[in-house]
């Protein structure tokens, strides 16, 4: 039992295809995760990357407390289910389930021919290294015999059986040796529809039975969101989404994953929303359709989007549309459907239509509709209906980007704000601009992140209404002025009334669209290489110093070179290759706090300090880049800056992967 | 007007009664030289070739002079060396070959596909080309005459990889996901090469076995250049070649008939013990069919 960390894993082919890129998970133990995607997404080498079956290009894999990146199969403590069963048809399936124990040697002591432990000079046991007896094998192959409900099958050969039996005596064998993780890889794809049914429910139930951490690849979404408690949505490589079903459900991240899970997929359609006072006005493409909402309901919407122009995708899943009178009559966002066919499922129905009324209501395009009924439905094809929109439950998405607009965990406030002689006010707030930021007096859109806000200051008092936990992160509600803001924290804030600080360096200030003045950047972007060097080394033998001929590894940062620590070598050469990574360019990264001045270190200029009122901030020249550089005092000159290797995120500059 | 038709079972019969006439006669063909063999192995009456097929006289006497009369020719000597020679070729052959097939199949290394190209091209040259360099390097070594034997297996095993090709092909059939399920279980890659693969390659081991027997077994012209006019260090091959010298073959060609049958024995009955292994379908039921 084991949890599992996957910290910026790539998976890279010699021909330069990018199947994995940058998966970063933490795992926890007893966790059932679920990699989902369409073919081709990655899913399947991510999990045979942490079977051990594919080098890890870039990245650190975790399994419990040890890094296993170069670790063989065999000694990472997993099992693997494989799509095809790959049982071996030689032996009997009693033979196929123990073969795991035949070969496995596990700790003891050395005993003597009763049993009893034997006893070295100081009294204590000898610990040796021992095959599983018959006994123990019999016994615990009968035991996963038993559950999995193969027993009567042990003596015959895999060819003998139906694939439902040999998937069984595949879980079996993985199930035996009771490891850290199972992983299974579309266990169930090779099976009929209700054999996939009843595996489906026994794999959840052995999951609960063994209390282990289950990794499942699988392309189904029906047994993505029955099993997992987490699911990992996956497309071209990229992680789309992790987070539990429900969730993913609910809070689509982006359009894929939104028409991915769920059947029948989400509608899309296109549209703009206008804001208008505390209204917005939907508009949907191609179609007459138009309909107003509260502004409430679309709080956390980017206001970029809000201005009638910026063509958005409008989802709403097929039971977020209702044709039943009753709901129609009462609701307020209803729009026209030309009904075009329908079908039947038994306890529903589902009713195909087009909100274009030239459409056809068959391809499916940005006007296309599925409603979900399950009330008599008489309707005939080509009968125009109203519909109602559940607009509580829409999700808009940008149309190049196709992330939502509304996230779950919004990155910014937006507000209306006033600059008047170096003051900035906003919902009844007054605030003293500092030196570094320079904005002429006028009205601005103020975009606070939602990172900027801490509680506890006394930059203004507000009401804290609520906090939601989002990936691992706090989203904070609160009301200042009237309005409805966001913070994002560590952990959660008491409701009521409370005082806040706000960041000032994270602000920016928009005008008519343009930027005024932008966030202070916290990113700082350096060059260079590893290098190798001859070097005298000197170790401890025996209390004594030794001197010897040796390789000391340093990294080049901007023409500086500081001592490489041997694992981040290690992880380096692993990624870049033994040759090249002494020659290949790499970028690194680091925060404005991340660099020191001192006397020995990067040589830069400081062009100017940006005083921020609570921080100081030394403008650097490195390279090409500038950089923000954290400063006490502002006091900079005559100093170098000197990097903390270990704060440094390392890139491979050319391919973009990121290797510390 | 309805179109007339043959029928179908006419036409097979017709087609079916060509091909098993001119079948019969490649049979007859192919079978009449070793009859013909066998038949004049029991010749009692002396003499070469004769142009009747059945003898006159019946006669086990060949096959006892062969090994009783080995004044002139010694032929259980040279039976001896090349079974000795045939069975260590065979099994370090065989052992060659697989784990080389079995590299190529499943291990991914740099240079990979052109050494399998090159390995094919060189394979295709015939050994003869480079015989005499072969040969000098083995004298000066003092693998030759007397060390001969060692020479011979030396030769015969050292270009053996080279015919990875078609075991290569039988392990692509294999599942991958066998071997990757048992490195999982965890088998070393020896443990899975031994347990795994090796029990369900029987066909094409056995297939291997055959071939690397059957190569040094009849193979003339490295043995006769090897022994170099030495009788004492004869194969069976060049020793027979010997027996149908001008001054010999009148009285020992029927004793060469005999000795014909006896080399034939051991082929046969390797085929017969191995082919029992020679099943098909051995890997059912691994994978999904």
């Amino acid at each position: 039992m084991a949890g599992l960390s996957l910290k910026h894993i790539y998976k890279v082919y010699p021909n330069g295809t990018k199947a994995v890129n940058d998966f970063n998970m933490e795992i926890a133990d007893k966790e059932f995760i679920v990699f989902v995607g369409p073919s081709g997404c990655g899913k399947s080498t991510t999990l045979r990357m942490i079977a051990g079956l594919e080098d890890i290009s870039a990245g650190e894999l975790t399994i419990g407390e040890n890094v296993v990146n170069d670790m063989e199969p065999k000694d990472r403590d997993i099992a693997m289910v494989f799509q095809n069963y790959a049982l071996y048809p030689h032996m009997t399936v009693f033979d196929n389930v123990a073969f795991g124990l035949k070969i496995r040697k596990i700790p003891d002591v050395k005993r003597d021919k009763q049993g009893n432990p034997v006893l070295d000079k100081n009294g204590k046991e000898i610990p040796v290294m021992r095959h599983y007896n018959k006994d123990e094998i019999n016994q615990k192959v009968l035991e996963a015999a038993d559950i999995l409900g193969i027993t009567e099958y042990l003596a015959k050969k895999p060819k003998e059986m139906s694939g439902g039996q040999r998937q069984r005596v595949s879980l079996g064998r993985a199930i035996v040796r009771e490891p850290k993780v199972m992983l299974l890889d579309e266990p169930l794809s090779n099976l009929d529809a209700k054999l996939r049914t009843q595996m489906r429910s026994e794999i959840s139930k052995l999951h609960s039975k063994l209390q282990t951490t289950f990794i499942y690849v699988t392309h189904d979404q029906i047994e993505a969101m029955t099993m997992g408690t987490r699911i990992v949505v996956m497309k071209d490589g990229f992680v789309q989404q992790i987070d539990t079903p429900k969730n993913l459900y609910n809070y689509p991240g982006n359009k894929f994953v939104a028409g991915f899970i769920g059947t029948p997929q989400m509608n899309f359609f296109e549209g703009t929303l206008l804001k208008k006072g505390e209204e917005v006005e939907i508009n949907f493409e191609y179609s007459e359709a138009k309909i107003k909402v509260p502004y409430s309901m679309l709080y956390k919407a980017r206001p970029a989007y809000l201005n009638g122009k910026t063509k958005v995708f409008i989802g709403l899943r097929a039971e977020d549309i209702s044709i039943d009178p009753a709901v129609v009559k009462d609701s307020k966002t209803t729009i026209k459907v030309k009904v075009s066919h329908r079908e039947e499922l038994g306890n529903q129905t589902l009713i195909y239509g087009d909100i274009n009324m030239d459409g056809d209501g068959y391809t499916e395009s940005s006007t296309r509709i599925i409603i979900e009924t399950k009330g008599a439905t008489d309707f005939a094809s080509g009968d125009i209906v109203e519909a109602a929109l559940n607009i509580n439950k829409v999700h808009l998405f940008d149309r190049e980007s196709e992330l939502s607009i509304i996230p779950r965990a919004p990155e910014f406030n937006y507000l209306d704000c006033k600059v008047a002689s170096g003051k900035l006010s906003f919902l009844g707030v007054k605030l003293a601009l500092p030196q570094a930021i320079e904005c002429a007096d006028g009205d601005y859109e103020l975009l606070i992140p939602t990172d900027a806000v801490r509680f506890g200051g006394t930059d203004a008092e507000v009401e804290v209404v609520g906090c939601e936990n989002v990936n691992g992160k706090t989203v904070v509600s609160f009301e200042l002025g009237g309005r409805r803001l966001f913070a994002l924290t560590d952990g959660e804030v008491a409701n009521g009334k409370t005082g806040i600080e706000i960041d000032l360096k994270k602000l920016s200030f928009v005008s008519q669209g343009e930027t005024v003045v932008e966030s202070m950047p916290e990113v700082i972007r350096m060059e260079g290489v590893l290098v190798k060097e001859k070097a005298v080394i000197e170790t401890q033998e025996n209390g004594k110093t030794v001197k010897k001929n040796g390789i000391k590894f340093m990294l080049d940062v901007e023409g500086y070179k500081i001592p490489c620590p041997d694992k981040t070598v290690d992880k380096l050469i692993t990624a870049i290759g033994v040759k090249k990574a002494f020659t290949e360019k790499l970028l690194y990264e680091c925060g404005p706090y991340d660099l020191q001045f001192a006397s020995e270190g990067i040589s830069t200029d400081v062009t100017a300090v940006a005083d921020y009122g609570r921080e100081k901030f030394a403008v650097c020249k490195l390279g090409e880049n500038t950089a923000y550089v954290y400063s006490k005092d502002g006091e900079t000159a005559g100093l170098k800056l000197m990097p903390a290797v270990d704060k440094l995120a390392i890139y491979h500059k050319e391919k973009h992967i990121r290797i510390i | 007007m309805a179109k007339k038709y043959r029928s179908k079972k006419a036409l097979e019969r017709g087609t079916n009664a060509v091909i098993y006439i001119i079948l019969t006669v490649m049979s007859v063909v192919w079978l009449f030289p070793f009859f013909y063999l066998l038949l004049q192995s029991f010749r009692g009456e002396p003499g070469a070739a004769t142009l009747y097929f059945w003898p006159h006289e019946w006669t086990f006497n060949n096959y006892i002079k062969l090994f009783t009369d080995t004044q002139t020719f010694n032929f259980p000597k040279w039976y001896g060396t090349t079974l000795i020679i045939s069975v260590v070729v065979t099994v370090l052959q065989t052992a060659i070959v697989l784990v080389t097939s079995y590299a190529l199949s499943r291990l991914r290394f740099k240079m990979r596909k052109p050494l399998m190209n090159l390995m094919l091209v060189l394979g295709m040259f015939p050994g003869f080309m480079s015989m005499t360099a072969i040969y000098f390097l083995l004298k000066l070594v003092g693998l030759t005459q007397e060390m001969g034997l060692v020479g011979l297996i030396l030769v015969y095993v050292a270009s053996s990889c080279m015919g990875y090709y078609i075991c290569k092909g039988f392990f692509d059939t294999i599942p991958k996901s066998l071997d990757e399920a048992a490195r999982i279980d965890g088998a070393s890659r020896h443990t899975v090469f031994i347990r795994v693969i090796l029990p369900l390659a029987k066909p094409i081991i056995i297939y291997t076995v055959l071939t690397a027997f059957m190569a040094p077994w009849g193979e003339y012209m490295f043995a006769s250049l090897m022994a170099f006019g030495n009788q004492d260090y004869y194969n069976v091959a060049v020793g027979l070649k010997d027996m149908l010298k001008q001054e010999t073959l009148y009285q020992y060609f029927t004793r060469f008939c005999a000795a014909s049958v006896i080399i034939s024995v051991p082929i046969t009955a390797l085929f017969i013990w191995l082919q029992k292994y020679y099943v098909q379908g051995v890997t059912g039921g691994s994978v999904k069919g």
